[in-house]
């Protein structure tokens, strides 16, 4: 009796806090660090995908329904990553605060130049989006650019606190710029170098710190490597002396062993999201330890 | 000869122009504006000249103060950053080379802005001039608040035009999508076998579900869906069917939404969704024999409530003509007017009694982030045509429970539990002029339990268990009223969420009753589908 009290009591708590802050749901893990950043403790944040799933297939939980249905933000990627998900979730969730076009909706692409856009959308190769490469969180610039758009809709919305997304934006901004100086540095000396990766996911990523990952375990994206294409890989990667092969938590590491066996090359575990990978609870930590780790294998 | 020199002072005008706009670029910041007049007199190209002097004066100053400063860095192991640094955007750097900003600030050993990648509009250097390769020296970057303001400056090689945001450039999603079927039974009459309007009908090739989806946003208050299906016959008729097409309201206050038009009824899990979702290439027995072959799904409308407590609970309430084979228990006036060996009526409604009213009400909790349960009761009341008073009750309950990888690549692995069971009460009234010699009441149930394991990226092994018990009748031949069971086994490969192929074994157990033997039925299925078009979305 006294556990259902507590229970009861907890929930009501629940309820009242969260009258008093402000609601943000983030699908994305990355989303969802950056409203961290800007939100701090004015904020309820609840993210929908797991930060060590696949983000292109996340199951539209009825639960999600229930965050949406009355939160006040809503951050997605608004370039088809979770389409596979999102719409489903948005039309049951019936809450006009988060449509498109209203402050209380963070569509993260927006104002981003997407690479990859293909000229010919056609599934025959593989699972390619149409309006360019979704995965471009990995980019520190652009993430400074979805932080302050971030900010710009919390302000928005919640105008009493303004101020403290300001002051929070400025804060992550600064710490991007310093440490984009240390993650350059890091990187330079392997300025030019190819990587191979699981799946297209990184491209924004080499575009900043200037190494290629142009070499895929998939042979289409979306689709499951074959013995033929990973011969050819291990030809490529022989031929070029590649040294590392990124992979994801949610990707078949076993593949990328046995490539790696046959290279010499190393495997190094990377994830587009903040808690994919241990001790990465913040934006900030995780490119460092991507960088990190990068730097290490390719040494 | 008009046309002609017309053209010509066209051409003319236009060089003109781009020549003034080319000498107002060139000559940027440091020196003053040129005057904007054509004919140049001898005074102008003589400051010109001397402009253009200090100017390359000024450059040569600054290549020295950039040459020091890379000696000067090379000698703190630097250098080679700088200079590298400049190979993906050539033309931004140089043009940050040559104005004096960077000897002004501190060295910058990386670049902190792109507008390669975030466009920017509010920044003067880029929105102002419409050279490309402006490189914002300011440390504000700023995002457009609208995607169609957004600025194409120089970019990198890789790096294309900016995009539309928000789901594409259609108003309307467009998807095209196959169900076909070969299929092998020991039974000839495959289509008895088989419970389901969409499942296979005959031994050899079935094509039961060739469908056009369409949806979209049909104005700021609604959004519209519709569903048009084909299918050929036994003897490849083609047959047209308007499966769903209704619109749904976006935003009603107190999380409320409103559903009109033709539509499946929200009773329990399958009967909402359509063939080609299915886990099973046929519905289970209790789909077909007491919702109905093709489902319960009619002209109606829906009101449902997001119940606002901590967890997912949704009130779902709709009303349906329920009139004809899709309101197959209600008022089914059946084949050549015969419905459970009744002659029926095939009346117009009376009142409200005569429709069918469908409650639903479903609940879901996380039991951890990596499982859900969903469990639903759903109800479904109306008349039917078997009686001047004859009425139909069906009450059913619907049990998921899922589990997926907290590692899951593709949605993999996971598994899937789904049971549904239903209880139809019957009122069989005696037909038309109390033609028939009894009136006699159902009490049909039945239900089906099926695992699905996603033990690999692309594939899925399932099994389900059906049974359905129809009350047995000693004034009715009807063969849809035997009480049957069923086991079935399937291995299903998506090579990608676009396409399908599917192997499925069923061995069907048929009941002895007054009419009908007993026998075994053993069925093989091969499925294969397809999908065109836009994106469709999962519902959980």
């Amino acid at each position: 009796m006294k556990k259902i009290l507590l229970i009861l009591c907890t929930i009501l708590a629940c309820a009242v806090s969260a009258n008093a802050k402000l609601n943000v749901v983030a699908t994305l893990p990355d989303f969802g660090s950056l409203a961290r950043e800007i939100g701090g403790d004015k904020i309820d944040i609840v993210t929908l995908a797991k930060p060590t799933e696949d983000p292109h297939f996340v199951d539209a939980r009825p639960s999600f329904v229930v965050s949406l249905r009355s939160t006040d933000v809503l951050i997605d990627g608004g370039a088809e990553l979770e389409i596979g998900w999102l719409p489903p979730l948005l039309q049951n969730a019936r809450n006009p605060k988060i449509e498109i076009g209203k402050p209380g909706r963070v569509q993260a692409s927006q104002g981003i130049r997407l690479m990859n856009v293909p000229t010919n959308v056609t599934r025959a190769a593989g699972d390619v989006h149409a309006l360019g490469n979704p995965h471009f969180m990995s980019d520190p610039i652009i993430a400074k650019a979805v932080a302050q758009h971030i900010a710009q809709s919390f302000s928005a919305v919640d105008s009493a606190n303004a101020a403290v997304y300001d002051a929070n934006y400025k804060k992550f901004e600064a710490a991007i710029n310093a440490k984009l100086q240390e993650w350059g540095a890091a990187m330079l000396p392997f300025k030019g170098q190819n990587v191979v990766a699981y799946h297209d996911s990184w491209v924004y990523f080499a575009h900043r710190f200037g190494v290629n990952i142009d070499i895929f375990l998939e042979p289409k994206p979306g689709i499951p490597p074959s013995p033929s294409h990973l011969t050819e890989v291990i030809a490529q990667m022989k031929a070029r002396h590649i040294k590392a092969i990124i992979v994801e938590p949610f990707h078949d590491r076993r593949i990328a062993e046995k490539v790696a066996n046959a290279t010499g090359a190393k495997v190094v575990e990377f994830s587009q999201f903040p808690g994919g990978l241990p001790g990465t609870d913040s934006y900030v930590k995780l490119i460092d330890t991507l960088v990190s780790r990068l730097a290490a294998a390719l040494k | 000869m008009r046309k002609f020199i017309l053209v010509t002072l066209a051409i003319f005008s236009v060089a003109a122009a781009s020549a003034q706009g080319a000498a107002s670029v060139s000559t940027s910041s440091p020196g003053p504006a040129v005057s904007k007049s054509m004919p140049a007199s001898a005074a102008d190209v003589e400051a010109l000249r001397q402009q253009v002097q200090s100017l390359s004066e000024t450059v040569k100053t600054l290549q020295q103060q950039v040459k020091d400063q890379q000696a000067a860095l090379e000698k703190a192991s630097l250098g080679g950053e700088l200079a590298s640094q400049q190979n993906p955007e050539p033309s931004p750097i140089a043009g940050a080379a040559g104005s004096p900003a960077p000897a002004a600030s501190a060295p910058r050993r990386f670049p902190i802005e792109d507008t390669s990648v975030v466009s920017s509009t509010t920044a003067p250097a880029v929105s102002g001039t419409p050279a490309p390769g402006s490189f914002p020296t300011t440390d504000t970057s700023v995002v457009t608040s609208t995607p169609e303001t957004i600025s194409s400056s120089g970019a990198g090689g890789s790096l294309t035009a900016p995009i539309a945001i928000g789901g594409g450039k259609n108003y309307m999603n467009i998807s095209f999508d196959g169900l076909f079927a070969l299929a092998y039974s020991s039974a000839r009459d495959l289509n008895h076998v088989e419970v389901g309007d969409h499942d296979p009908q005959q031994r050899g090739f079935n094509a039961r579900n060739i469908e056009l989806a369409f949806d979209g946003a049909v104005d700021p208050y609604f959004e519209g869906f519709a569903n048009i299906v084909f299918k050929l016959d036994n003897d490849n008729e083609t047959e047209v069917e308007v499966e769903e097409a209704f619109l749904q309201t976006t935003s009603l206050p107190f999380n409320l939404q409103l559903k009109a038009g033709q539509f499946f009824a929200a009773f329990g899990r399958l009967n909402p969704t359509h063939p080609h979702t299915w886990d099973f290439a046929d519905a289970p027995l209790v789909s077909g024999r007491i919702l109905g072959p093709d489902g319960l799904r009619g002209v109606g409308a829906q009101i449902s409530w997001i119940v606002p407590v901590p967890w997912y609970s949704q009130v779902i309430f709709a009303v349906q003509n329920g009139r004809g084979g899709t309101g197959y228990s209600f008022r089914n006036p059946g084949d050549d007017g015969i419905f459970f060996g009744r002659t029926t009526t095939d009346r117009e409604a009376r009142g409200l009694q005569d429709f069918v009213w469908i409650p639903r009400w479903e609940n879901s909790v996380d039991l951890s982030p990596t499982q859900v349960v969903l469990a639903g009761v759903s109800g479904a009341f109306g008349s039917n045509e078997t009686g001047a008073n004859a009425r139909t009750q069906i009450y059913g309950g619907d049990l998921l429970y899922k589990w997926k990888s907290s590692h899951a690549e593709g949605g993999f692995p996971f598994v899937k539990w789904q049971t549904e069971a239903m209880y139809r009460r019957f009122e069989a009234g005696r037909g038309v002029d109390e033609s028939f010699p009894v009136a006699e009441t159902f009490h049909d149930w039945g239900m089906y339990s099926q695992l699905l394991w996603g033990f690999k990226k692309g594939w899925v092994a399932g099994v389900r268990g059906d049974y359905l018990h129809m009350t047995d009748s000693e004034f009715t031949d009807d063969m849809d009223r035997q009480t049957r069971s069923r086991v079935s086994a399937n291995l299903t490969w998506y090579p990608t969420e676009f396409s399908k192929i599917r192997l499925q074994y069923n061995h069907d157990f048929f009941d002895e009753n007054f009419f009908l033997a007993d026998r075994d039925v053993d069925s093989v299925f091969l499925q294969f589908e397809f999908i065109l078009g836009a994106h469709g979305a999962h519902k959980f």
